[in-house]
């Protein structure tokens, strides 16, 4: 086997040479491009660095490879855009259908519409029944991902995928990992707790709290510039 | 008594570009700019701050992927061959411009390209060994980085993390002699919980942007100029937004200058076909060769000939003017605090020379004057910080990236969350096969390690950036599938025994990153 892996790479060589005489492009002239800055935030524009080259077009005749469509596992996963928005996907086996479907009376899977159930499950042990409160997103019928808008930064939420039969009832048929959204603010808590690390990890601990000058800082740190790089690139956001 | 501390950080990354089947990819040209524009420009810098016996501290981090290429026989002979191509051409340069306003230009790019082929060569052709002597000499803290740059908080399996900070710790240790104490997380991005993963590696320090320390769990007294310990014991410092600005902002920043040299116009670009054409891509693509005649000169079209001798006075006058206001900052911050702040600029190392082109110089402007013209700051990394105050706030940072708003957004958005649902499988998998061979040997071991590998390759958070930016996203596609779908072939061949030897074995010498990589990693079981 091995050892026709020289002739193998040879011919594709050969292969690619032909190829690449033959797709030989019209030569370009043109200047080298600037990309466009964007004006959307005045007062910090990002890292305004194109890093690396800008991109011209080359003849890769590499083929790319296909990903499968599923992996045959049952799975909603949640994961945090920012302190807004969150984004799941999920795959369903035709297994799990069956069984869920299985459960219901003929033809009220076809009369029920899938949402997704978002629940605010912030500082609860959740049992699927004791969340502070939820809401619905209609889904698209053939969905497989979602972006979902959550009301609140720094807290924490649970989704279920699921159908809504005809009588109002919610069936789940995938529940989702937790996660929590970022603060998008500065902390109300003040109290501080203090370390002390000596060595490797050594640690103890003791209570300071004066309120000094927070509030000068605070001042300092009303305005945030978040972003104000991006990192390798420019960033087209516009 | 110092009024304040300031700690420089370059974070030198380029994603994994080696491709042996291709001889003149233009992603790998990426590599060949960064060392002749930014990473031998500031060793020559450090160079001659040693020789001339000029103490100074800076923070670098070299990313696993960075290393690997710059120690690869492979890339370095073609690096060899990359900078005999530009010396040839600032020969030529010379000789055409001779009488014109570019001559000094052409000159200095042909002394810089020479300088550049005497250095590589004079380091053995591995510039870590030049990072590394500066870090033996006490001059630099190097850090490492993931493995791949994976954006941690996106990853999501504890165990694929666990994979990309010990994969990154094994090889720089291997590499620069001793274990890293700190780590730049990629991109920044942090979210609860990867800080205890740290800990289990040995790492002490990292770096998260502003508002990462400032929405921390507690209000941080300190604001950015102290770090916080996480809960864990792991410190966090924060990006400071005053001194980021005065460098990277395209209105307000330095690199703007007039006088500084303009990036876009390139003789691959400007110069006759024929002439030009043994320096560009052999398909008779026109590229950038790094020869650039122009000053920005305004907000023109218009561009006046670069003055190289002008250009290096302004880097002087802004070095001058950077380390004025932090004096001015560290006063006023000093003011309301008990102990020093330290003011923490991280900074894109490829931004120095390869972008701002005077970058490079104006460092070593920076690093003089901070010597010589000033008593009130100190230079100094976050290991040594923390050395010298070990007493520091407890809170939980808030999780927060770099990129643009801040937070996740940049790396997951409608033209690169497809890739997510197959990364996460991958890991989960690997985790899975991982666990259940464990122990294993011969072929079955190899496959496995580069089932690994190639779960790394396509957990570079660059392929998704790069999607979101709309330029090469063909190259970034086809790596992410690549990588993934090289990963699924392995996983069913492990899985059913039938491992195909002669496929592995030029994936190997193909994707051969991390030599001495251990599956195992994935399993949670750290050596």
């Amino acid at each position: 086997m091995t050892s026709f892996l020289p002739v193998l790479i040879g011919s594709a060589l050969v292969l690619l040479l032909v190829l690449a005489l033959f797709f030989r492009p019209a030569l370009r002239t043109e200047k080298a491009k600037k990309p466009k800055v964007s004006g959307e935030s005045p007062a910090f524009d990002e890292e305004y660095s194109v890093e690396l080259a800008e991109p011209v077009r080359q003849n890769i005749i590499d083929t790319v490879p296909e990903l499968p469509g599923s992996y045959g596992m049952d799975r909603l996963v949640l994961m945090i855009r920012d302190p807004y928005w969150l984004y799941s996907y999920w795959e369903v086996t035709a297994t799990k259908m069956d069984e869920i479907s299985g459960h219901l009376s003929p033809g009220l899977w076809e009369s029920s519409r899938a949402v997704l159930r978002v629940y605010d499950v912030t500082g609860i042990d959740f049992d699927g029944h004791n969340a502070i409160c939820s809401f619905d997103c209609s889904l698209g019928s053939p969905a497989d991902e979602w972006y979902i808008n959550v009301p609140s930064a720094n807290r924490t939420y649970c989704v279920d995928l699921g159908r809504i039969l005809p009588d109002g009832s919610f069936i789940t048929i995938l529940r989702s990992n937790m996660v929590t959204t970022p603060r998008d603010n500065l902390s109300d808590r003040f109290d501080e707790e203090w370390m002390w690390i000596e060595g490797l990890y050594f640690r103890q601990q003791m209570g300071v709290s004066s309120p000094l000058i927070i509030e000068e800082l605070a001042e300092r740190m009303g305005k945030l510039p978040l972003g104000i790089s991006s990192p390798g690139f420019y960033n087209p956001h516009e | 008594m110092h009024t304040g501390y300031l700690c420089l950080i370059l974070h030198a990354h380029l994603p994994y570009v080696r491709h042996p089947e291709h001889e003149n990819l233009l992603e790998e040209r990426w590599l060949y700019e960064a060392i002749t524009e930014t990473y031998i420009p500031l060793i020559n810098a450090f160079e001659r701050l040693v020789g001339e016996n000029i103490p100074f501290r800076l923070t670098m981090s070299l990313s696993p992927t960075l290393i690997s290429m710059l120690t690869d026989g492979l890339l370095q002979e073609r690096y060899i061959k990359h900078i005999d191509k530009l010396v040839e051409l600032s020969g030529r340069e010379v000789e055409r411009t001779y009488n014109t306003a570019f001559q000094a230009s052409a000159l200095m790019y042909q002394n810089l390209f020479r300088r550049c082929r005497d250095t590589f060569y004079r380091y053995d052709r591995n510039l870590v060994q030049a990072f590394k002597k500066f870090q033996d000499a006490g001059r630099l803290e190097i850090i490492t980085c993931g493995a791949t740059h994976g954006f941690l908080p996106l990853i999501l399996n504890k165990n694929a993390v666990r994979a990309q900070v010990n994969t990154a710790i094994e090889l720089h240790t291997r590499h620069l002699g001793k274990r890293p104490e700190g780590i730049w997380l990629p991109e920044c991005a942090y979210t609860p919980g990867i800080d205890a993963i740290l800990k289990e590696n040995g790492i002490k320090f990292f770096i998260l942007d502003t508002h990462g320390i400032l929405f921390a769990s507690h209000r941080p007294r300190y604001g950015v100029y102290a770090p916080i310990f996480c809960p864990t014991g792991v410190a966090a410092f924060g990006r400071d937004t005053e001194s980021s600005k005065q460098v990277w902002s395209s209105n307000e920043g330095y690199p703007g200058d007039f006088h500084y040299r303009e990036f876009y116009r390139d003789i691959g670009y400007d110069l006759d076909y024929e002439y030009i054409k043994p320096y560009i891509h052999p398909d008779g693509i026109r590229i950038h060769t790094g020869v650039k005649y122009f000053r920005i000169t305004g907000r023109t079209d218009h561009k006046e000939p670069y003055q190289p001798a002008a250009a290096i006075e302004k880097a002087a006058t802004h070095a001058g003017n950077f380390m004025f206001n932090r004096e001015v900052q560290a006063e006023y911050l000093s003011r309301l605090m008990d102990r020093p702040p330290v003011i923490v600029a991280p900074y894109d190392a490829e931004l120095f020379g390869h972008w701002w082109f005077e970058g490079p110089q104006w460092l070593e402007f920076l690093i003089k004057k901070m010597n010589f013209d000033q008593k009130k700051i100190l230079m100094i990394t976050p290991g040594d910080y923390l050395k010298l105050h070990g007493c520091n706030q407890v809170a939980t940072p808030c999780a927060s990236s770099w990129g643009h708003k801040g937070y996740n957004e940049v790396w997951l958005c409608g033209k690169n969350d497809w890739i997510y649902r197959h990364l996460h499988a991958a890991s989960d998998r690997m985790e899975w096969l991982a666990g259940q061979y464990y122990n294993a040997d011969g072929a079955r071991l190899r496959a496995l390690n580069q089932a690994a590998r190639e779960v790394l390759l396509a957990q570079s958070s660059d392929w998704a950036f790069i999607m979101n930016t709309g330029t090469m996203t063909d190259y970034a596609i086809r790596r992410t599938k690549t990588h993934l779908d090289n990963f699924i072939r392995l996983f069913n061949e492990i899985k059913e025994d039938r491992i195909d030897e002669g496929s592995l074995h030029y994936l190997e010498s193909k994707n051969n990153i991390f030599p001495d990589i251990d599956f195992r990693s994935f399993a949670g079981k750290t050596a």
